[in-house]
C-alpha cells in the first residue's frame, strides 16, 4: 500500500462520487419540482436512503462491524423509542441509542 | 453569495444537531484512517474531495484488502450512488431557471444525506431565489466541519478509546434514520422506507454490491405507482 497508490485511491473515489452528483444535476435539467417524476425520484431517493440505513446496521463495513449485530439491532430500537418518547427529541434520543449501543457492546 | 443573508441562514442551520451528527462520525472516521496506516494529508483530502461517508470507509477497506484502482472506484460508485436520485431530486428545489450551471454543479459537491434532509425539511419557508445560496450555506458548512472533524479524529485518537470510537460511528446511522422516518407523513414515502430497508437486508446475500440500489429502485418506484393517487405532501 504505496502513498502513491492511496492518493490516486482517494482520487478514483472522489471522481466516482462526484460522477453521482454531477450527473444528477445533469439529469435534473428538465425535470419539474410539480412533475410526477420528481415524486417517484424522491421515493426512489428515500427508499436508497433507508436500504443504505439498513444494510450499516445489518451488514456494516469499517469498524462498525466490530460491534455485535445484537448490539447494533438493540440500540436501533432505543432510537426509535427514545425519538417517539422524547417528542422527537432528535439530540435525547441519539444519546439514549449511542449510551445505550456502548453499554450493549459492552456487556452483551 | 457568500455575502447574502440566505447563506448566513443555511450555515446557522447547519450548526448544532446536523454538525454533530455528521461530525462525531467524521471525527471517528479519521481515527479509523489513522489506525489504518493512512497519513494526515490523505484523510483531509480524502474528506475534502468525496464528502460521503460510507464511500470513504468502502475505499479505504478496499485499499485495505489489496483492491485494485478499479475496484475502488466501482465499489464507491456503487456505494455512493443513493447521491445521484438525490441530486436529481433537491436540484428543481433549489435552483431557478436563471441560475448558473457552475453554482448548480457546485452546490452538488454538498449534497449529502444530513444536508438533503434538512434542506427539505425547511425549504417550503425560504424564497425560491434565496434557496440555492441557503443549500451552499448549509452543506457547506456540514462539508468544512467534516473536515475539520476527520482531521480533529486523525489527530485525537489517542484521547479516545476504540469503544467510544464505535459509538460515534454508530451515530451518523441512527441519525440518517430519524432524518428518514421523520418523513413518515405520507404512505409513499412509509412504504418505500419499509419496504427498501427490508428488501436491502433479504438481497444483501445474493447480491451484496447491488442490494441497496436494487432494494431502492424497486421499492421507491412500487411505494409511487401503489400510492400515486395520494395527495403529495
Amino acid at each position: 500500500m504505496t502513498s502513491h497508490f492511496i492518493y490516486l485511491s482517494i482520487l478514483v473515489a472522489s471522481l466516482g462520487t462526484y460522477f453521482c452528483r454531477a450527473f444528477g444535476v445533469f439529469s435534473a435539467r428538465n425535470i419539474n419540482a410539480d412533475s410526477p417524476i420528481f415524486i417517484w425520484i424522491k421515493c426512489v431517493s428515500i427508499a436508497v436512503i433507508s436500504a443504505v440505513i439498513a444494510r450499516i446496521i445489518m451488514f456494516p463495513s469499517g469498524i462498525l462491524n466490530e460491534a455485535t449485530t445484537f448490539s447494533r439491532i438493540l440500540a436501533t430500537i432505543v432510537v426509535l423509542v427514545a425519538y417517539f418518547s422524547f417528542k422527537k427529541n432528535v439530540i435525547l434520543a441519539i444519546l439514549s441509542s449511542t449510551i445505550s449501543f456502548m453499554l450493549f457492546n459492552h456487556f452483551l | 453569495m457568500f455575502s447574502s443573508q440566505s447563506f448566513k441562514d443555511g450555515i446557522k442551520h447547519a450548526i448544532g444537531v446536523p454538525a454533530l451528527g455528521l461530525g462525531s462520525s467524521m471525527f471517528a472516521f479519521g481515527a479509523f484512517l489513522k489506525s489504518a496506516g493512512f497519513d494526515i494529508y490523505q484523510s483531509f483530502f480524502s474528506t475534502l474531495f468525496t464528502f460521503a461517508l460510507p464511500g470513504q470507509f468502502v475505499m479505504a477497506e478496499t485499499i485495505l484488502a489489496g483492491g485494485t484502482l478499479l475496484n475502488v472506484f466501482l465499489a464507491v460508485l456503487l456505494t455512493n450512488s443513493r447521491l445521484y436520485p438525490m441530486t436529481v431530486n433537491i436540484m428543481p428545489v433549489i435552483r431557478e431557471t436563471t441560475t448558473p450551471k457552475w453554482k448548480q454543479y457546485l452546490a452538488a459537491h454538498f449534497v449529502a444525506v444530513t444536508s438533503w434532509f434538512n434542506m427539505f425539511a425547511v425549504h417550503k419557508k425560504i424564497k425560491q431565489e434565496d434557496k440555492l445560496n441557503y443549500f451552499i450555506g448549509l452543506g457547506g458548512f456540514l462539508w468544512f466541519n467534516s473536515i475539520l472533524c476527520t482531521v480533529a479524529g486523525f489527530l485525537f485518537s489517542n484521547l479516545v478509546s476504540h469503544e467510544v470510537l464505535i459509538g460515534l460511528v454508530f451515530i451518523n446511522p441512527m441519525y440518517f434514520l430519524i432524518m428518514t422516518i421523520s418523513n413518515l407523513k405520507e404512505k409513499k414515502m412509509f412504504f418505500s422506507i419499509f419496504f427498501g430497508a427490508t428488501l436491502s437486508i433479504l438481497l444483501n446475500n445474493f447480491f451484496p454490491g447491488w442490494s441497496v440500489l436494487i432494494a431502492g429502485i424497486v421499492s421507491g418506484t412500487l411505494g409511487y405507482f401503489i400510492f400515486r393517487k395520494e395527495i403529495n405532501d
